[in-house]
């Protein structure tokens, strides 16, 4: 069905939303898109060392797959806690006052995995690895492992904060549904990231 | 009544890619402790990750909900550049590699 001038200056004239989502949506889709190509960045030098690498370390010899795994167990569970909270603050009546709970207990998910990931961290900086060196292998494999997971980690950090700040705003009735949705976003980005990190970085 | 039952079926809809979730991460722990040859292991590995990647964007940040250029625009912005960026340096990967001594 075509569509007329008039539908077309609706949708694209600034009278209608073209995405029928609020500005601060559209605002954190695009953070979200190019953010996304920073860690599309990441992953791209990455694949380049790998496949121009001699030597690149064994994932076996270094990380604790178990470790890694209960990890990627914690950042999924607190995405789903994270859109039950985003569910309960759009609905009505007792589940609505769970929305600060499912914040919480989000963020107790992002503190959970900021620790096993010191915990990871801790293990291999003890097992003689640093950014420019390491014992099983390519130097690069230090510098990679570190910036990524760094980088991811310094989002899930600031997530937590972000969440902390969501539940105590929407315990005082400071932030709305969209503010929620929008924290969930941005959590449930972290948590997309992580599957290609975990993916390409801890599996491939 | 309504917005009950509405809530009941976000939240299935919620735990159920939960599930999902969790259940591509054990086979893809699966398939990497398998002795499966590299193409295979890859194809099954990256075809897992991409069904993650889609369960996350479409359900739980909403992308299946949204009008279509939201997901089009995402979609599309973050697949061309990512390939586009992977397309232009692998082949220089290569050459170096082979490069060497």
């Amino acid at each position: 069905m075509a569509v007329t001038a008039q539908q077309a200056m609706d949708r694209w004239g600034g009278g209608v939303c073209p995405f029928e989502a609020g500005w601060r949506k559209v605002m954190m889709w695009t953070f979200i898109i190019t953010d996304g190509l920073l860690f599309a960045g990441f992953l791209g030098g990455y694949g380049y060392a790998r496949i121009m690498s001699v030597q690149w370390p064994e994932q076996e010899t270094v990380f604790n797959i178990r470790l890694i795994a209960l990890m990627t167990f914690v950042l999924i569970s607190s995405s789903a806690t994270m859109a039950s909270a985003v569910g309960s603050s759009k609905a009505s009546g007792p589940a609505r006052d769970a929305t600060g709970r499912w914040l919480l207990l989000t963020a107790l998910g992002g503190l959970c995995f900021l620790g096993l990931q010191a915990y990871e961290w801790t293990h291999v900086i003890e097992e003689g690895a640093r950014l420019y060196q390491n014992p099983w292998g390519d130097p690069l494999f230090g510098s990679y492992f570190f910036l990524m997971t760094g980088f991811h980690g310094t989002h899930v950090l600031l997530g937590v904060v972000v969440l902390v700040t969501a539940a105590i705003r929407w315990s005082k009735g400071l932030t709305s549904p969209e503010g929620v949705e929008l924290a969930g976003l941005y959590w449930h980005f972290v948590d997309l990231v992580w599957v290609f990190i975990f993916t390409l970085f801890y599996l491939v | 009544m309504a917005g009950h039952s509405e809530s009941f079926a976000t939240s299935r809809l919620y735990w159920g890619t939960w599930l999902a979730l969790l259940a591509l991460t054990m086979l893809m722990l699966a398939i990497d402790s398998s002795p499966l040859p590299r193409a295979a292991f890859l194809t099954l590995i990256v075809s897992a990750m991409i069904g993650k990647a889609a369960l996350i964007g479409a359900n739980f940040m909403h992308l299946r909900f949204e009008r279509w250029v939201l997901p089009v625009m995402v979609v599309v912005g973050l697949l061309i550049n990512g390939l586009i960026l992977f397309a232009l340096i692998a082949p220089d990967a290569v050459r170096i590699g082979a490069m060497r001594p």
